[in-house]
Order: C-alpha cells, then sequence, then structure tokens
C-alpha cells in the first residue's frame, strides 16, 4: 500500500461515533484535548469555589462560617485542585490538542494510553472531594502532606493518596505520550529547532514530569506504609526521619512549579511574536533557558526548607542556587520585550494576557528571589508574604498564559471568532482584580500574618478586608471565560485559516475548524518551512 | 526500492522508535519510583 493509499485507509475512520460513547472511547488527540480542557475548567471553577469560601472566612477578624479544621481541609483541596485538577490538566489539553498540529503529525503515539491517562483523572478528583463527606473530613494537613502532621488526620489519608498516585499516574503517561510523540511522530523536515516553543516548553516539561512524579508517588506510598503498616520511614520513634519526607517531597515539588510554568512560557513565546508582527527574538536562547530553568529546578528544592534546619553550606548552595535560576528567567522576559521592541503591536485577548503574564509573573519572580535569601527567608517563611508569591506566580503566570492560549487557538479550533468585547471585558477584570487579590498579601506577610489560619489578629483586617473583595470579584468576573467560550463553539464570525494576520506555524496552515483527522498527509518541507518563516528563526 | 516499500519501512520504524521510547521512559518513571523508596529504607536503616 503505498503512503497515500495508507492515509487514505485512515481517512475511512473519519466517522466517529456519537453522544456519551464518542467521549469515552475516543483516541483522537483534539477529542482528549477538549476533555481535559473541559475537565480543568470544571476543577477551576470547584478549586475556585474554595478559594471563595476561603476568603470569606478570612473577610473578617474571628470564625466566622467554618471552624478551623474545615477551613484546613478547603486550603488543602483548594491546593490540590488547582494544581492537579486545574492547571496540570490544562496544560496536557492544550498539548494534545496543539502539538500535533504543530509538529506535523497525524495524532499522538499512543493514542489508547492518551484516552486511559484522561478518565483515571476524574476518579481520582471524585475519591479526593468525597473526603469531605467522610467521618474526620477531607485532608487538613496542607498540600505539601507533611508528615506527623498529616497521619493525624482522619480516615481521608488512604483515598487522599490513593488519589494523589491516580493523578500521577495520569500525569506519567500523559508526560510518555508527549515525549514519544516530539520525538518519533514528527514530520520530516520538522527537526528540533524548528518546533515552536511551545512543543520545546512541552518537551521539557514531560522529562521534569517523568522525573519527579515517581518521587511523589514513592513518597505517599511510604507514608501509606508508615500509617497502616508499621514502617517507621518518617517516624522518629522507630528510627525514621519526618523532614526526610520534606526533602523528598520537595524533590518533587519544585520541579512540580517548573511543569506549571515551563508550557506557559511556550504559549507567551506563541503569542508576542504574532501580535508584535515580529519573529521571536532569541529562539535559540530562549530553548536553552527553558532547558536550564528545568535542569536549576533539581538543584534547588531545599529553599522551601530553609527554617527546617540545614548546614550553613547547604543553605548558601541552595541560596545561590536558587538565585541562579533569575539568570535564564531574565534571558526569556528580555528576549519578549526585544520580540516586542518596535513591533507593530496590537491587543487583541490572548496578547493583553501575554502582556499581563509578562509583568505579573515577573513581580512573582520578583518576591521568589525575596525568598531566595536564607536570612529574609526566616522572617517570610509561612506568612502570606509567601502565598502571594506563588499566587502571582500560578494566577497571572501559569492561569493567564491557559486563558491566552485558549484566546489564541479557540477559532482554529471552533471555526469560529469569539467575541471580542467580552473577552477584554475578562481580561481586564481579571487583571485589575487579581492585583487586588493578591497584592495586598504581600503587606499581610511582612507585617507578619501567618499563612494557613482562619482567625487574625485584628491590625490584619484591613488589607484582609481588600483581599477578599479582590478575591470575590476576580472569582465573578471569571464566569466570563465558559460563556464567552460556550458562544464561540455554538457559532459566531467566521475564522480564517490563519486566524490571527501574522501567525506562523503548521496549526495556521490547516482549515478552520481543524478536520477531526489532521495532518494524514504529512506536510510539505516547504509548508514547514513556511511555518517557522517567522515564528522560528533557525 | 518502491515507494511503497519506503512508506512501509518508515511506518514500521516509527511504530519501532514509540514503542521503544516509550518502554524506556516507562522504566525511567519506575527507577525513580523504587529508587527513592530504596533510598528512604537505607536512611531509616542506618
Amino acid at each position: 500500500m503505498a503512503y497515500s493509499d495508507h492515509t487514505a485507509a485512515h481517512g475511512d475512520h473519519e466517522h466517529r461515533p456519537s453522544g456519551i460513547w464518542r467521549w469515552l472511547s475516543t483516541t483522537n488527540h483534539k477529542d482528549i484535548g477538549t476533555l481535559y480542557l473541559v475537565f480543568s475548567c470544571v476543577m477551576f471553577f470547584v478549586g475556585g469555589l474554595m478559594a471563595m469560601l476561603i476568603r470569606m472566612e478570612l473577610l473578617k477578624p474571628g470564625l466566622q462560617f467554618f471552624d478551623p479544621s474545615l477551613f484546613n481541609s478547603l486550603t488543602t483541596v483548594h491546593a490540590l485542585a488547582m494544581i492537579f485538577g486545574a492547571v496540570m490538566p490544562a496544560w496536557v489539553g492544550l498539548a494534545n490538542w496543539m502539538i500535533p498540529m504543530q509538529i506535523g503529525a497525524p495524532d499522538m503515539a499512543l493514542p489508547r494510553m492518551n484516552n486511559f491517562s484522561f478518565w483515571i483523572l476524574p476518579f481520582a478528583f471524585m475519591l479526593l472531594l468525597s473526603t469531605f463527606f467522610i467521618p474526620g473530613g477531607a485532608p487538613a494537613g496542607g498540600w505539601t502532606l507533611y508528615p506527623p502532621l498529616v497521619l493525624q488526620g482522619g480516615n481521608s489519608l488512604p483515598l487522599a493518596i490513593f488519589a494523589i498516585h491516580l493523578m500521577g499516574a495520569s500525569s506519567i503517561m500523559g508526560a510518555i505520550n508527549v515525549i514519544v510523540t516530539i520525538m518519533n511522530m514528527r514530520a520530516p523536515g520538522m527537526t528540533l529547532l524548528r518546533m515552536p516553543l511551545f512543543v520545546w516548553t512541552w518537551l521539557i516539561t514531560a522529562y521534569l514530569l517523568i522525573a519527579v512524579m515517581p518521587v511523589l508517588a514513592g513518597a505517599v506510598t511510604m507514608l501509606l506504609t508508615d500509617h497502616f503498616f508499621g514502617t517507621s520511614f518518617f517516624s522518629a520513634s522507630g528510627g525514621g526521619d519526618p523532614v526526610m519526607f520534606q526533602h523528598i517531597f520537595w524533590f518533587f515539588g519544585h520541579p512540580e512549579v517548573y511543569i506549571l510554568i515551563l508550557p506557559a512560557f511556550g504559549v507567551v513565546s506563541e503569542i508576542i511574536p504574532t501580535f508584535s508582527r515580529k519573529p521571536l527574538f532569541g529562539y535559540s536562547a530562549m530553548v536553552y533557558a527553558t532547558a536550564s530553568i528545568a535542569f536549576l529546578s533539581f538543584i534547588v528544592w531545599a529553599h522551601h526548607m530553609f527554617t527546617v534546619g540545614m548546614p550553613l553550606a547547604a543553605e548558601l548552595f541552595f541560596m545561590l542556587s536558587t538565585m541562579l535560576i533569575a539568570i535564564p528567567t531574565g534571558v526569556k522576559v528580555f528576549n519578549w520585550c526585544a520580540t516586542m521592541w518596535r513591533g507593530s503591536l496590537s491587543f487583541e485577548p490572548p496578547m493583553l494576557f501575554a502582556l499581563s503574564f509578562l509583568f505579573l509573573f515577573t513581580i512573582g519572580g520578583f518576591s521568589g528571589l525575596m525568598l531566595a535569601m536564607a536570612p529574609a527567608d526566616f522572617q517570610y517563611q509561612d506568612t502570606y508574604f509567601v502565598v502571594a508569591h506563588f499566587h502571582y506566580v500560578l494566577v497571572p503566570g501559569s492561569i493567564f498564559a491557559i486563558m491566552g492560549g485558549v484566546y489564541y487557538w479557540l477559532p482554529k479550533w471552533t471555526g469560529h471568532m469569539y467575541n471580542m468585547t467580552l473577552a477584554k471585558w475578562h481580561f481586564w477584570l481579571s487583571t485589575i482584580f487579581v492585583n487586588v487579590l493578591f497584592f495586598p498579601q504581600h503587606f499581610l506577610g511582612l507585617a507578619g500574618m501567618p499563612r494557613r489560619i482562619p482567625d487574625y489578629a485584628t491590625q490584619f483586617a484591613d488589607w484582609n478586608r481588600v483581599s477578599s473583595l479582590g478575591g470575590f470579584a476576580f472569582g465573578l468576573s471569571q464566569v466570563l471565560f465558559p460563556i464567552i467560550i460556550i458562544q464561540c463553539v455554538r457559532g459566531g464570525e467566521k475564522a480564517t485559516n490563519q486566524v490571527w494576520e501574522s501567525a506562523h506555524g503548521l496549526e495556521w496552515e490547516l482549515p478552520s475548524p481543524a478536520p477531526y483527522h489532521s495532518w494524514q498527509d504529512a506536510p510539505t518541507l516547504a509548508t514547514i518551512e513556511h511555518g517557522a518563516e517567522h515564528g522560528n528563526t533557525m | 526500492m518502491t515507494t511503497t516499500q519506503t512508506a512501509n519501512d518508515y511506518h514500521d520504524r516509527q511504530r519501532r522508535n514509540v514503542r521503544r521510547t516509550a518502554l524506556v521512559l516507562s522504566l525511567i518513571a519506575a527507577a525513580f519510583y523504587i529508587g527513592f523508596i530504596l533510598m528512604s529504607v537505607s536512611r531509616a536503616l542506618r
């Protein structure tokens, strides 16, 4: 069978099951991408609802609505839902949709595993959320699950640990699929240094996932055996070491932060050149900077543990290695600015979200540098300053980049343009209120307000009120996001193939909406070079 | 060699590479999982 015949035979499978069976059994990367994105959106609102409840409790000093144990459960499950349920699945969803289209592959390399890795996620989160309804309540020891505190909780521990195992297995399978796809399924002529930055950042992210998710799984398995089988991995009374858990957890936890943010760098590196009408400045430097950040993320974990106690030499090592991350990150920020320099800028919603990312993520990066200084960290540790820092990195960082990515590629997915005015409203409300929500938390932290408390001294009342009101407004403004997406799916102005006048890359060579099976015939070298002409400069 | 053979060879090679890469990555993930548990065991036994 000739190559073209072979692909034509595949074309016979253009028909797809309809109804629920389509979504349960699908092996199509676009369907699975959609499933991930819808799941992520649902979890974003579930986690967001918990955030609203937390801010409601903190609106005024004193206990208002929840007992402290439930408050701690809300903070713990909010974090787990947002990290593992909202942000990571959103990135996997975008990867599923875009990577095959961007590298000229017909689908992901392991489509059945792709289906399986999605469908275990809803069960994982059903398990996790069901813990709110069992005696003793949901896990309340924080998302870091530190022993011995977490071992003293109710009956929720095994359910939460099983849920984490399932999430981990899903992530590992997703990561294996991404790497295998990128390394083996690129169209002939799509060399590594012609790949779009989103594909590059995801490739590096996938390696991080494979290295660290099993470490988390190992850590929680040991917690489980400590609790139920009498082992003493982390129990000092049996010869174990609770601090060992913290080392293992943060060996996973710090690269996890980069798992959440590296694909954001990729999305922003796609959006800024398009709306600056210029090629990305320093493509290869961006690739090497991403790889450097990923490498450094493995040797900085103990900066989360300065106050736990460690030799001075170790403190210095972890302080300096953490500060080193500012160099490749600075390269990226410089390159995005240089891309815009003398560009013909326009400010459509994806660009607005990318610019907001650029400014606000940098604020999160700077507060990260402050936290990296070991002596200063003794003041900041476990205060709201830390909460402000990582929310600046994850909300206007990761989540704004996800929203920017959705607004960038949505017309390609649906074939319709969305309501630009409403999307700009979404952007401005989000950007204003995310700052009202999180910026005052810097002041609260510097003034000494501890994190993970349902009540606080009255001197913190004013900024907490501001933060809570900002939180409610930010939460409400997010309702616009699904409304805009649903409107766009149902209809609207027809999108052109290129959608944005200066967009370059293989995905824009496909019709809008992208066909159910794309690139069954690999793109020609000329198409690849045309796609790479403005996006990548190698 | 005909076009048919070339295309089939290409797809066979791609399929083999996909399997090999997936296997290697799965082994790496398993090694990290078991490795960290073994490391903790050896520390607890010290």
